[in-house]
């Protein structure tokens, strides 16, 4: 056709604004992060435990695993004797109850054991010998820590078999043999020499320095605490470590008719738990108040269903010895506030005098390390062998760490400090140590304000099933049923995941200008593309769970 | 019908809806208004019998159905809509929409009277109010030439992509019923070429439409718009002309009757153009030089032909059917603005007559002519009638 | 973890939207769920001005401008031109906002419904003329402040979704960008009902508009549903309702108290609006 229209009309559009460069907006840009988690920040082998949940909700478990022995080579007994800070720090403690951690622990530790998981063979094998005195919480895990990096190493323990205060102290119903057994074992089959009935003292020294380039002193503390209003000599007075003790060799010291156990921590209660399964009639007396006895919360409702009676918030002022029987004469204290820390002081109330009786006392008062070999070969001080902020003793080569050189009595902080001497070790060694991948020095701990809740619906916390109370009673059959997988994967989605992304996609879905896409060679999942970003904020507060920061631009 | 003749006895409006049945447009959106409402029934009867394929939109709104006609275009289709008078009026936004989206849509529109007061009659102020939105305008005398200029305006639409609108008047042309000579299909199916835009709304093309532009970018786009208009004149003449040589009909863009020898010449548009033949015969019968220039494409305004054939006549009278207060007559204010400048510019007499539908016969323009050719003319329009 | 939503990169970076605009997100949803085989009609707004500035577009689609008034006949112009020419497939959408939806659009709406158009109709809903800066629509709430009703609008939000579902249309759905998986749904639901006139509500706080802080749209969106003001749900039919998200115990005060439009209010005033709420919300609910 002639006349066929030629010119066309002339703003037909047919570009993109992909081509503009809106990222000049803005003042502020955001950043993904990698932030601590409250749990991590009190953890005491600095276990990320945000990672580990994830892998487990992922249904990854070995990954898991492996993520938790990087720090820990004891799940399975941790994950059933953990003082649990974490749990106590978990943001979602405040929403709707926190996460149980300690229950996934076990989860996965209990996993590795049935599928017999192993450590992997060390990449390198080093000349040099560490000698580890002590095959408890603490020896093990700087022995593993030690193997691991390629260290040849000897643990050296008084007791026929290793585990320390797990084999000879946490009594059965809280912790199975049979697991310590299975732990250990994992951990000398990396290729760690053994040496056990044999108890070291200081005038070994000379010898192991003969043969070993450093010396790891990690026998725990053995010698109770006792009370001076009761006698020493007293048959009817026991201590609770040589009861426990006694009850793991399958061989209980004699009880009297009623027992009545001294002490507010996790001791007494294995003590008095253990009592309860030998027929006995139990009494409890602590010091502090139940709220803030030393002992988890469920290890005291455990002893009290199983019929201990607890007297709380009170102390023994004297001891009168009736034919046969012990009368203690009690009365109720205040603890005193103004005092420093570590200290206790209780202060009696007057009026509130009341008396006890009992056929046996057991003391689970706490207990010190047996030095008395050890003074003057390393520095001691209050009690305990001391060591610097890297656990070095005064003694150029020997270190320390775990109930021998620490206040703190709990297994899960001899394990980390175990895990950090050993590092400690390995650097006076001469060897680098490969630092892991840990947090940026800015970045701020994740608070429950930087968690978005409404993706977190609330959901009640689960807990180990117990068994029935009137089982339990009548053995030393474990108190806790390990997590079934649904309640496992349950609890594993109830974790924020404080501060790691889980590649949920939210950041990049919320973002009003496409500016953050997948990126698989990111270190954190995400490309945020400056041309497009505004600034705006909304993948910050979309992130469910505090995984994001910002970054100031001045331009 | 008699299966050798396309002759029918058909009201003007029906002689539209004829030649879109002969188009079968893609898409009709209608809605009703006196008196263009027979164009609508008769085409929607055509779709119910089969005879047309398009879609039919039943709008709710003229507003509406302009809104529905600009997009069905720009996605490439032929479009047809028909209206009136208030119709248009609310249609004013969407005129100026469709003809800056360069959109063919062929629209009938039948003159009718703007409230208020309410009227029915014949008044070209609807559609000369429009003259501004960009719409190519042709004003036709009776239904044969609404039913050929409804078939030239979608191809010369087409051809410069700008919408166009056909006009006649109620009743007298809408109503009145007259032989027409209907096109064929074969005759129009050759006329019509296909209509491919290459520019269209289309997800294989992916071009948008209507996004904000800069300045500079709408002087341009305007400019474009006005040479698309420039070239209508010749894109329409030649529509005209092909129309002829197809179908033994052609009306020009303006017609000169009589003008030979003419020292008076009666310019106007529409229905008055009947009249005016008449009165003309009249006069020349009387022996009076008295011609009569029809203007049919009033936009664009033929200025350049309105300069060469008026240059040199002593006298012409404007006749408008319709009224711009303030200004007075349309074509008579166009006109006027033509000749400006012009050496030998006619003297102009701008006579307001039937306005409002009142019945001019040819005896009373004879004796507007009479009267006008011994006076000098006012620098206004003048009220007859 | 997190959403399952399938988007086709159709919605282009580089847009003009303001840092954080909920309609940016919601056009990002729904061009993105109605993927490349799709013409959009967009009426004077601000999803013109995000659409993008001459000769630039950031819909990957064939975007048609239309007046204020006429999306939905607009579109359905489209649609009609497309069927005549024997296309069955390509969806067309009018994405329009609460005053040419509410307001000046509603005849053409309301038209293109009871013709029962095929077209999808979204409503980008952000209770005012919020590209003019934020004056009164009818689908301004009950006292809220803009710039034509400084004292607090003095009649309730006209309930545009429940007039739509008395047309009997195939579907209505409410949605908004803090759930942009539901919303996503409802567009690719949508989609799938062919044949009639499918229109969706989208929620879209305005940042500048309401007062509230540029990462604060979802949020704010989360709000307006969890305290009862604006429920998610879809009726096929004009007569089958499906709740998808109402109330989970916030109230009128826990939304409000966000938002700069509603700080002049007093409790009194809160109480009158959470009354409001309440009364619509238990009349809604015997429709489920």
């Amino acid at each position: 056709m002639t006349g066929t229209v030629k010119r066309v009309p002339s703003i037909w559009t047919t570009g993109s604004t992909d081509i503009l460069n809106t990222g000049t907006w803005r003042t502020a840009i955001a950043v993904h992060e990698h932030r601590p988690a409250p749990c991590y920040g009190v953890c005491p082998v600095d276990g990320d435990i945000p990672v580990w949940v994830q892998q487990i909700r992922n249904e990854k478990f070995k990954e898991a695993w492996q993520t938790l022995v990087e720090n820990n080579p004891i799940p399975a007994a941790i994950g059933r004797t953990c003082h649990r800070p974490c749990e106590g720090a978990c943001n979602r403690t405040e929403y709707d109850g926190a996460v149980s951690i300690n229950a996934l622990e076990q989860y996965v530790g209990d996993m590795a054991i049935r599928e017999g998981w192993e450590f992997p063979a060390p990449s390198d094998e080093l000349d040099q010998k560490v000698a580890v005195i002590g095959g408890g919480p603490a020896g093990l895990s700087c022995a593993y820590q030690l193997r691991r990096k390629g260290v040849q190493v000897t643990i050296f323990d008084a007791n026929p078999e290793l585990g320390g205060v797990l084999r000879y102290g946490v009594p059965e119903f809280r912790l199975p043999k049979k697991m310590v057994a299975a732990e250990t074992k994992r951990i000398v089959d990396l290729g760690i020499e053994v040496v056990t009935g044999r108890k070291l003292t200081g005038e070994d020294l000379g010898e192991l320095d003969q043969g070993y380039s450093a010396i790891f002193i990690a026998f725990g503390a053995h010698e109770p605490k006792r009370l001076p209003q009761f006698s020493k000599d007293d048959s009817r007075v026991l201590d609770g470590i040589t009861f426990l003790r006694s009850v793991r060799l399958d061989a209980p010291m004699e009880l009297g008719r009623k027992v009545l156990v001294v002490g507010g921590g996790s001791v007494a209660m294995d003590v008095a738990g253990s009592a309860l399964r030998l027929a006995r009639q139990v009494e409890i007396l602590a010091l502090e108040g139940r709220e803030v006895m030393p002992a988890p919360e469920d290890e005291i409702e455990d002893v009290i269903e199983e019929g201990a009676i607890l007297n709380d918030g009170a102390m023994v002022k004297a001891v009168e010895d009736l034919s046969g029987t012990l009368l203690l004469h009690c009365i109720k204290v205040e603890l005193d506030q103004d005092v420093p820390p570590g200290v206790i002081r209780p202060i009696e109330i007057a009026g509130t005098e009341f008396t006890l009786e009992a056929d046996t006392v057991i003391l689970a008062v706490g207990q010190d390390p047996e030095l008395v070999d050890w003074e003057g070969r390393v520095q001691v001080a209050r009690g305990m062998v001391e060591v610097d902020n890297d656990y070095r003793t005064s003694r150029v080569g020997i270190f320390a760490a775990g109930d021998v050189a620490s206040s703190e009595r709990f297994v899960a902080t001899a394990v980390g400090d175990g895990k950090r001497a050993a590092n400690s070790i390995v650097r006076y060694l001469g060897q680098k140590i490969v630092v892991e991948e840990g947090f940026a020095d800015e970045a701020k701990e994740v608070a429950i304000d930087d968690i978005n809740t409404f993706y977190f619906p609330t959901q009640e916390p689960g807990e180990r099933d117990k068994v029935a109370v009137e089982i339990r009673k009548f053995g030393f059959d474990e108190i806790r049923l390990g997590l079934t997988d649904a309640q496992a994967f349950d609890q594993s989605k109830r974790c924020f995941s404080c501060g790691s992304c889980i590649e949920c996609d939210n950041c990049s879905i919320f973002c009003p200008d496409m500016a953050i896409i997948k990126d698989s060679d990111a270190p954190l999942y995400y490309k945020v593309l400056e041309q497009y970003c505004k600034g705006c904020g909304c993948c910050l507060e979309e992130c469910p769970r505090g995984a994001m920061g910002v970054k100031e631009e001045t331009k | 019908m008699k299966a050798d003749s396309n002759r029918l006895l058909l009201s003007g409006n029906h002689a539209v809806s004829h030649a879109v049945k002969l188009v079968n447009p893609n898409v009709m959106p209608v809605y009703p208004i006196t008196p263009q409402t027979p164009i609508l029934e008769l085409i929607t009867e055509f779709h119910a019998a089969g005879e047309m394929t398009g879609e039919i939109m039943t709008m709710e709104s003229e507003h509406s159905a302009m809104a529905a006609a600009i997009t069905a275009s720009l996605t490439g289709v032929r479009v047809f809509t028909a209206t009136a008078s208030q119709g248009l009026l609310l249609m004013h936004e969407m005129l100026h929409y469709a003809a800056g989206a360069r959109a063919p849509i062929v629209m009938f529109n039948v003159n009718r009277t703007l409230g208020s007061p309410w009227g029915f009659w014949p008044d070209q102020t609807d559609s000369l109010a429009q003259r501004d939105t960009g719409w190519i305008q042709y004003y036709c005398e009776n239904g044969q030439e609404s039913h050929d200029t409804t078939l030239q305006a979608f191809r010369v639409a087409e051809q410069v992509l700008l919408p166009a609108m056909v006009i006649h008047e109620a009743f007298y042309v809408s109503h009145s019923m007259e032989a027409v000579e209907l096109a064929t299909q074969d005759q129009v199916d050759a006329y019509l070429p296909d209509f491919n835009p290459p520019h269209r709304l289309d997800p294989q093309i992916g071009e948008s439409w209507g996004n904000t532009v800069s300045q500079v970018m709408f002087q341009n786009h305007r400019r474009d718009m006005g040479d698309a208009m420039e070239r209508v004149l010749q894109v329409a003449k030649k529509a005209d002309q092909e129309m002829k040589e197809l179908v033994g009909r052609g009306y020009g863009i303006h017609e000169q009757y009589r003008c030979d020898g003419a020292e008076f010449i009666i310019a106007t548009m529409g229905s008055m153009t009947g009249t005016v033949r008449d009165a003309v015969d009249e006069l020349r019968a009387d022996g009076l030089p008295v011609g009569l220039f029809k203007i049919k494409l009033f936009r664009p305004f033929p200025i350049a032909d309105v300069r060469e054939i008026l240059a040199g006549i002593p006298k012409v009278m404007v006749l408008d059917r319709n009224f711009a207060p303030g200004t007075g007559g349309i074509l008579y204010q166009e006109l006027k603005a033509a000749l400006y400048g012009l050496e030998d510019a006619p003297e102009i007499h701008g006579y307001l007559a039937g306005v409002g539908g009142t019945n001019i016969t040819p005896a009373a323009i004879k004796e507007m002519v009479q009267s006008a050719m011994g006076e000098k003319p006012s620098a206004h329009s003048v009220w007859k009638g | 973890m997190g959403y399952e939503i399938n988007e086709e990169k159709v919605f282009s970076s580089g847009h003009a939207a303001c840092p954080g605009c909920s309609e940016a997100l919601a056009i990002r949803f729904v061009l993105n769920t109605l993927g490349r085989d799709a013409i959009a009609v967009v009426p004077p707004s601000c999803i013109a001005i995000i659409s993008g500035p001459q000769p630039l577009s950031s819909m990957g689609i064939p975007v048609y401008q239309t007046t204020l008034e006429a999306s939905a006949a607009s579109a359905a112009g489209i649609k009609r031109a497309l069927v005549s020419k024997g296309n069955d497939h390509t969806n067309v959408v009018a994405i329009a906002g609460d005053g040419g939806t509410y307001d000046i659009g509603f005849q053409a709406l309301s038209a293109a419904a009871e013709r029962n158009e095929d077209i999808i109709y979204i409503c980008l809903d952000n209770e005012g003329y919020m590209n003019t800066g934020s004056q009164k629509s009818s689908a301004t709430p009950s006292m809220a402040f803009t710039t034509s009703t400084p004292a607090g609008k003095l009649s309730p939000k006209k309930n545009v979704p429940e007039i739509m579902v008395a047309h009997n249309i195939p579907y209505m759905a409410t949605a908004t960008i803090g759930y942009p998986d539901d919303l996503a749904r409802k567009v690719k639901r949508a989609m799938e009902i062919k044949g009639g006139l499918r229109f969706i509500n989208i929620l879209t706080p305005c940042l500048t508009g309401w007062g509230v802080p540029d990462s604060a749209g979802p949020k704010t969106s989360r709000l307006a549903v969890q305290s009862g003001i604006y429920p998610l749900y879809e009726v096929e039919n004009g007569e089958f309702y499906t709740l998808n998200y109402g109330p989970n115990g916030l109230s009128v005060a826990d939304y409000v108290t966000t938002q700069k439009r509603y700080r002049h209010l007093s409790l009194e005033n809160i109480e009158l609006i959470q009354a409001e709420v309440d009364h619509d919300w238990a009349r809604l609910q015997k429709k489920f």
